[in-house]
């Protein structure tokens, strides 16, 4: 058989010994995944930021998120969707080891404490059943939901973090960066609660979102660096996120969307200068596509460790 | 005892038998492959492409095991790791956390019939009710486990007696694939892996494959050249005894 020959009949697994991506989790219906975990950063932000601002339209607005848009899109994303409940104890214990499954068992609790929460919190109820009952169900639900909350947006971090194979993916930083922007992102959204007419404290979410912003930025830096330092291959995935294909992502989408706008739009209101509704929603937009694009570039960038150690220095 | 196995580079000639034996053994659909052999290009001249036979590892430590949310991989006592198809959920996070990218979830688009746009032949029917290939669930090598407990239940011994051994190790006709327990240190595996410096892929991660490679210079070796007859005869080979295989199982059903 001619080298060319052989080439063209062996050419289909050369990739596995070259650094290459993953692919279920961004490409084809993997692009469901990077949805849904936009959206449970998103929800689970926004829930955390409500709750410290004491918006109840804010929770609202984080649970829906969770309930209707992460979760549905995430069990959509299964190959078999309604085995889902396998995924749960007594069908399951993974949850002993395995971060995916207590990402289910997080979410399930929060939208059910959460539902709680709200229902007592919601003004016509709590005057139903009386203010002596409905406010310390509230706060108790308010904070087992924060808790769980706050396992929302943090355990797709972990998830990722676990994956050995990919360096860019397994480092201790990834889940607070994730659930730093998930609540940052949060403050964008609480203000466009403030503006829909909610109780949000636009005052508040933008103050909040100045110092996350600020935090993320040196998060992501920090993330970068280190990253950079691991290995080849993630030092291959930062490039690619710097000047590959997925530049424009990270540049157009994460930094000057993400970041840079809503910095400018609450450097405006810090000097002085009243921030206009259309500013605010400009930056309430460029903070949401700057989640959709964190999520894009850190899933599109998971670059595998060749199979051969030795054939070359990854 | 922890089931194994070596595959020696050297003697490896490419024929990718291994790879039809198991499409042959577990009627694998036309999209998806179990074991593999990739190919990749070395500085060595002569030798400018050459190629390294892959599957599932079977790792001790395997963190698809850990991760499975809904426990349907699952690592038995004798060190096999194996899918339940009846409980994957297809979420694909195993297929993600393999460091060694031996995981496929098989989809609907992976299994065009042997001959897309007709009917199954009967021969694809009878695989079936062998092996039903759930879609949208994730497949993996699993050590031919069926054959395996089949054999030790008439108590023959996996890796020495064909019908207890697996089938790509039976067909390999370079002798390549060597198969056997792992904790015995008296076992051909063990030997040689001790004797001839057997390496693990990636052994950084902890994960305690149970798949070893013997490597002379990766696949530089003068065996590379096969004889077709001796292909087409371990083939062949292989086919008489699933075909026998076959008949008993239908047989009791």
């Amino acid at each position: 058989m001619s080298r060319m020959a052989t080439r063209q009949w062996m050419v289909t697994h050369e990739w596995m010994v070259k650094p290459m991506h993953q692919r279920e989790w961004i490409e084809r219906r993997g692009i469901m995944i990077w949805i849904a975990e936009t959206f449970t950063s998103l929800g689970a932000g926004l829930y955390l930021v409500s709750l410290f601002i004491g918006s109840w339209w804010g929770l609202l607005v984080g649970w829906l998120i969770i309930m209707f848009l992460k979760l549905p899109i995430h069990i959509a994303y299964f190959g078999k969707p309604w085995r889902f409940y396998r995924t749960m104890p007594p069908f399951s214990n993974a949850w002993k080891t395995s971060w995916f499954a207590r990402g289910i068992l997080f979410s399930v609790f929060f939208v059910s404490f959460a539902f709680v929460q709200l229902v007592f919190g919601q003004p016509d109820i709590a005057r139903l059943v009386g203010h002596a009952i409905s406010d310390p169900l509230y706060y108790i639900f308010g904070v087992l939901a924060g808790i769980n909350a706050l396992g929302v947006g943090i355990y797709g971090g972990f998830i990722m973090k676990y994956v050995k194979g990919i360096p860019f993916w397994n480092q201790g930083l990834l889940p607070v960066v994730i659930m730093l922007a998930g609540v940052a992102d949060g403050f964008g959204l609480a203000m466009a609660v403030g503006l829909a007419g909610g109780d949000a404290s636009i005052a508040w979410a933008e103050t909040g979102s100045r110092y996350l912003l600020l935090i993320n930025v040196l998060l992501i830096v920090t993330y970068l660096i280190s990253a950079g330092y691991t290995s080849a291959v993630a030092k291959l995935s930062i490039r690619e996120l710097l000047k590959g294909p997925s530049a424009f992502m990270f540049w157009g989408g994460l930094v000057v969307l993400g970041l840079a706008v809503p910095a400018v739009i609450s450097i405006i209101g810090l000097v002085g200068a009243e921030v206009s509704d259309i500013l605010l929603i400009i930056a309430v937009v460029s903070h949401t596509i700057g989640a959709f694009a964190l999520k894009y570039c850190i899933l599109k960038v998971g670059i595998y460790r060749p199979l051969l150690p030795r054939v070359a220095a990854y | 005892m922890r089931w194994g196995m070596v595959i020696n580079l050297a003697k490896c000639t490419r024929c990718h038998a291994c790879i039809a034996a198991c499409r042959i053994e577990h009627f694998l659909p036309l999209g998806m492959t179990w074991p593999r052999l990739i190919a990749y290009e070395t500085d060595i001249p002569g030798q400018e492409l050459t190629t390294l036979p892959v599957r599932c590892n079977q790792c001790k430590e395997a963190p698809c095991v850990e991760v499975c949310p809904a426990e349907a991989t699952k690592k038995r006592p004798d060190g096999i790791v194996y899918v339940d198809n009846n409980k994957c959920v297809g979420c694909r996070y195993c297929v993600v956390v393999c460091p060694y990218q031996n995981r496929t979830f098989f989809s609907r688009d992976k299994d065009p019939g042997f001959f897309p746009g007709h009917e199954r032949t009967r021969f694809e029917k009878a695989g079936r009710k062998l092996y039903p290939h759930v879609s949208g669930t994730t497949e993996k090598c699993d050590f031919c486990m069926e054959r395996i407990d089949a054999g030790m239940a008439k108590g023959l011994v996996p890796g020495k007696d064909r019908e207890a051994t697996p089938a790509c190790v039976n067909t390999c006709q370079a002798r390549a694939l060597t198969f056997g327990d792992l904790d015995d240190p008296n076992s051909e595996v063990s030997k040689l892996i001790r004797e001839k410096n057997a390496f693990q892929l990636h052994p950084e991660y902890g994960t305690e494959p149970s798949v070893y490679y013997i490597d002379s210079k990766i696949g530089n070796a003068p065996s590379n050249v096969a004889p077709r007859a001796a292909q087409t005869a371990s083939h062949m080979q292989h086919l008489s005894t699933m075909e026998a295989r076959a008949r008993e199982i239908f047989k009791k059903k």
